[in-house]
């Protein structure tokens, strides 16, 4: 219904307004509008100040070779709810350069500079446009389509050495040196000393305000080699006395090129590596990039697979929680204690991942049109007794040995505050944008699946702080049982996957975005695909990666031993942010 | 003075040393036992029975690690300032009494080393040279963020140090005496714990925040900048960091449980079992003690550095300083 | 009176001893292979940006002082402890004032924002 509304009113708008600058996506199967680059900022602007499409959830780049141009895709959303606004500017492929929308959403910063860093797009305005997952120096643009890795072999997968003869030939075999490793004749292993990063060091403030006690500014590197950065992530930070002024984030220390192993892949050999994304929670990844090809291939699950992964994902859910808490915990010096008894829960839902997926965190479960195989009786019931027993059981005691502690109110309290204005203008999502009190869930805002009958309601917070997240993902443990309780009572019986299963499957042509409300806020799955049984493009929009652009502006002003806090608050896995 | 005095003291320090060495061992490995235990897990158990073995295996791995010494770090004092830390963590306990007397070899042998008049005081003065080591390790370091985290635990110890004297002075002055003997015998009838219990109180809080613990661990927390004082260390010289630290820990245990909790007197009368009641006794309290003080590690998370000063400046001392006052004018009035 | 501290000299030696032998202890039996990446300063596994040594903040100088201040309140408020029961009410009273007057300054420095931030 809203989708109709966007389509005729807005389009009318639209067109009125700028006339040939906007035009309808008419590419089969595709959505949306595109916008000529001139008038970008134009349109992004009234489209945010008169139309309430105030949240860019998704900023990518698309390389359309052999075709000579680039494209970038923006997904719109507002605030308070409705389905995608998609735009999409073109720009020639020999020099793509497109104004950059950081001025109008501070969120769009880190997506773009991955779009530059990958693609090559140059986005003009950009206020530091280095690269981001790779580093400075590298040389090429990885996610285009003339790159070639090292060891390259086919364009698409199956590979014909390895189907359907078996045949499985190590890339290191491929290296026609073999084992002779020699080095230029002036470099020396031992002595070499990385470049000093000086683009990055540098674009710290560095103006000296004027103050009584003059303090020195001194610029520390937490990380990456840093217990408590939650893995290999490092931030630059720039300390006056004990209080941080400024902050860079560096990631892409764990990078392994998944989106273009991602269209190497057949789409199905994707599911099992939409697991190491975030590899806590692998079954929330499963289902977005299951409902992206859903969409494209125009396929509904049947009911009973619709009610089992909502259960899978509740539980993710809880475990996502369960974790984050532990190690929140953790960063306040809790001496791994709260971790521990949380973990213990971790274990149980893992088990019974393990009964169902046949694996216990990398659980490859869902397919295209329901999931892999049906849930038997006797694990049903193993989840009842957890769902009703020992789960609302452990949380209660849980929370009551945390909550009112006075330690943990006076460290997270008031600390790293991030207003709502601020919140939807960095495109933050989950329970950090939750607890900045906005209400935006995607399971109500965009429903999804069977979320629409099921009975919950959105947990929010007023203040932003630390201490806000942590009651958010406490009350959202609750919510997520609630569902579970209602699901395990209405699961009908029947077949598990629409038609049969098949290891090629035909997608059409066209685009999809599907979306799911991820523990760590909205995971999204952008696939293009053009009749190939390999996607042409294939990103992910990862919560972790977007909500770390809002710690630069919550850490301004807090203490170091609140960064370490504020960072547990975001709740980040690396396998995300680097992908 | 008799070379048999000499001789009885020569043993009796060593005796103290090995405890207090062999303690140190078998504390890390309580520790982490009840800190496994209360983390629902086991802890270690592998290395000999019920794990007996590990801190024996612990020392054999760190003294056969590499040890490195950064290149611009001052190497004299780089080498002293461990072995500056774990002097006094040693001799502290030097004064405590652990019973009345033993008869041995037909002679009398009383049961502490060090009977000083001024026992009080000179517990107060060796916890303050204790210091040195740490603010010494942080600079000799060539590490900003070291020698920052040496100040910040130089700081913190400093601050509480106040309010410990404080404390102290509460059993000193309901015995009437600096001497440990007077202050242990005087609780003969009732616990200083009881009449004196802020003072007991300030005293387990701010003799944590002297060894650097749980809460009061800022400085060496591995989440905070990386750094704590001891970060460019490695290999026996960390170790004995990690001795003093524990070392301390049964130290300020024993000293507690002798100024606050009857020492070698109750629960068996001292003179049981030919005088050896009284060490049982203490070493009861003292093992009790650490319980407790593993017990807060493994609850509480960690106060942030500048709570923890305002703690110590703010709550403690003028609290500390109020029983002081309070305890005084009441002894006075009432008499006796 | 100073016979007293022998024991203390005793223990102080064998402490000594057990310190040096320890060190000695971890040279003779570790390796020692320095490459120029081991003995760099430790900084989360990055080279260090800046100037090595710099400036300490004024805070801990204040915090010294402070403690100093104090300390030897401590140490003078010890011996009257032992004695108090003979001084009587007088002594009392003399101490109180003698704590009063040096709380007064401990006031002071707390509105002055002495004691703040750390």
């Amino acid at each position: 219904m809203t989708t109709s509304w966007i389509e005729t009113q807005l389009t009318e708008y639209l067109l009125e307004r700028f006339g040939e600058a906007v035009q309808p996506d008419s590419r089969p199967g595709y959505l949306g509008f595109l916008v000529a680059r001139n008038k970008l900022l134009e349109v992004c602007r009234s489209l945010r100040d008169e139309f309430g499409f105030d949240y860019l959830s998704s900023v990518t780049g698309v390389d359309y070779h052999p075709e000579p141009f680039m494209e970038v895709v923006y997904h719109f959303y507002k605030s308070t709810g409705g389905s995608a606004l998609v735009m999409k500017t073109q720009a020639p492929r020999d020099n793509p350069t497109v104004p950059s929308l950081c001025s109008l959403y501070p969120g769009a910063d880190f997506q773009e500079r991955e779009a530059w860093d990958l693609l090559g797009i140059r986005f003009e305005g950009h206020p530091d446009l280095r690269r981001i997952l790779m580093w400075e120096g590298f040389a090429g643009h990885p996610l285009r389509k003339d790159w070639r890795e090292p060891f390259f072999e086919e364009d698409a997968k199956p590979f014909k050495s390895r189907w359907p003869e078996g045949h499985f030939i190590r890339v290191e075999d491929n290296n026609p040196y073999k084992n002779n490793v020699s080095y230029p004749p002036d470099f020396d292993p031992g002595k070499w000393v990385p470049d000093k990063d000086e683009l990055l060091y540098g674009g710290l403030q560095s103006f000296e305000e004027d103050s009584e006690i003059k303090t020195e500014r001194i610029v520390v590197n937490l990380g990456p080699q840093h217990p408590s950065t939650h893995g290999v992530f490092r931030m630059v930070v720039l300390l006056e006395g004990e209080r941080v002024v400024d902050l860079k984030p560096v990631m892409g220390y764990l990078h392994r090129n998944h989106e273009k192993i991602g269209e190497r892949n057949t789409y199905l050999q994707n599911m099992p590596f939409t697991d190491r994304l975030d590899y806590i929670c692998s079954m929330s990844n499963n289902f977005g990039y299951a409902l992206a090809v859903e969409k494209l291939m125009g396929i509904q699950p049947p009911e009973r697979a619709e009610y089992i992964r909502v259960m899978m994902a509740e539980l993710t859910r809880f475990l996502n929680h369960m974790f984050s808490i532990g190690f929140l915990l953790n960063d306040l010096g809790a001496f791994f204690t709260p971790s521990l008894y949380a973990i213990e829960e971790r274990e149980l839902i893992l088990d019974i991942f393990e009964e169902v997926a046949g694996s216990r965190m990398m659980c490859n479960y869902f397919r295209f049109g329901g999931v892999a195989r049906d849930v038997p009786e006797q694990v049903l019931d193993k989840i009842k007794t957890l769902v009703h027993d020992r789960l609302p059981r452990k949380l209660d005691e849980f929370e009551r040995y945390l909550t009112h502690n006075e330690i943990l109110r006076s460290r997270c309290e008031g600390v790293g505050v991030l207003t709502p204005e601020q919140a939807i203008a960095l495109s933050v999502a989950g329970p950090v944008l939750r607890a900045s009190g906005v209400p935006y869930d995607v399971r109500r805002a965009d429903p999804y699946s069977i979320y629409e009958r099921l009975e919950f309601d959105v947990a929010y917070g007023i203040h932003g702080d630390i201490y806000d997240r942590y009651l958010v993902r406490i009350e959202e443990m609750r919510q997520s049982l609630r569902i579970l309780r209602q699901v395990l009572k209405d699961i009908p019986n029947g077949p598990v996957m629409a038609g049969k299963p098949q290891f090629q499957v035909r997608v059409p042509p066209g685009e999809a975005y599907g979306r799911v409300e991820g523990p760590k806020g909205e995971l999204g799955f952008y696939v293009v695909s053009n009749g190939k049984p390999n996607p042409w493009r294939y990103h992910v929009r990862a919560p972790s990666f977007i909500n770390l652009t809002s710690l630069k502006t919550m850490a301004h002003g807090a203490k170091v031993a609140d960064l370490v806090a504020i960072l547990g608050s975001i709740d980040i896995v690396l396998g995300e942010v680097d992908r | 003075m008799e070379v048999s005095l000499w001789i009885e003291w020569v043993i009796k320090s060593l005796f103290i040393i090995l405890l207090l060495t062999g303690g140190f061992a078998y504390t890390t490995l309580y520790e982490r036992r009840v800190l496994a235990r209360m983390q629902v897990r086991i802890g270690p158990n592998r290395a000999g029975p019920f794990g007996l073995l590990q801190p024996v295996a612990d020392g054999i791995k760190l003294i056969f690690k590499e040890e490195l010494i950064p290149e611009k770090a001052d190497k004299l004092i780089f080498i002293l300032a461990p072995v500056i830390t774990v002097i006094p963590a040693l001799i502290i306990t030097a004064v405590v009494p652990w019973g009345e007397s033993v008869w041995v070899f037909g002679r009398e042998i009383k049961l502490y080393l060090a009977d000083l008049d001024v026992g009080v005081l000179y517990l107060m003065a060796v916890t303050s040279i204790s210091v040195y080591g740490i603010t010494l390790a942080g600079w000799s370091s060539n590490n900003k963020y070291a020698t920052l985290g040496g100040l910040r635990a130089t700081a913190q110890m400093i601050s509480y140090e106040l309010a410990m004297g404080f404390a102290m002075l509460g059993p000193v002055l309901m015995a009437g005496s600096m001497r440990m003997i007077d202050i242990v015998n005087a609780q003969r009838s009732m616990w200083f714990i009881l009449p004196q219990a802020i003072a007991f109180l300030i005293y387990l809080a701010t003799s944590l925040a002297e060894i650097n613990r749980a809460p009061f661990d800022m400085p060496e927390a591995e989440q905070e900048l990386t750094a704590g004082y001891h970060t460019e260390y490695s290999g026996m010289k960390f170790a004995l960091f990690f001795m003093a630290e524990y070392i301390k820990m049964i130290a300020i245990s024993m000293i507690g449980s002798s100024l606050f909790l009857g020492g070698y007197h109750w629960p068996l009368p001292a003179h049981w079992l030919g005088g050896f009641a009284g060490p049982i006794n203490l070493f009861g309290k003292t093992v009790i003690w650490m319980f407790f003080i593993i017990w807060v590690r493994a609850t509480l998370p960690r106060i942030r550095y500048d709570k923890l000063m305002q703690l110590g400046w703010k709550v403690l001392f003028p609290l500390a300083l109020l029983n002081v006052a309070v305890t005084a004018a009441v002894i006075v009035l009432v008499g006796g | 009176m100073a016979s007293q501290f022998f024991p203390i000299l005793v223990i102080l030696a064998l402490a000594l001893f057990v310190g040096f032998f320890v060190v000695v202890l971890g040279t003779i039996f570790g390796p020692r292979r320095p490459t120029a990446r081991k003995s760099s300063p430790y900084e989360s596994g990055m080279v260090p940006y800046g100037p090595g040594t710099r400036r300490m903040s004024v805070r801990y100088y204040l915090v010294g002082v402070l403690f100093i201040l104090f300390d030897i309140e401590v140490v003078f408020v010890l011996p009257w402890a032992v004695v108090f029961r003979e001084l009587g009410m007088p002594g009392l009273v003399l101490m109180i004032v003698f704590l009063v007057v040096l709380e007064v300054a401990f006031v002071y420095a707390w509105k002055k924002g002495a004691l703040e931030w750390e």
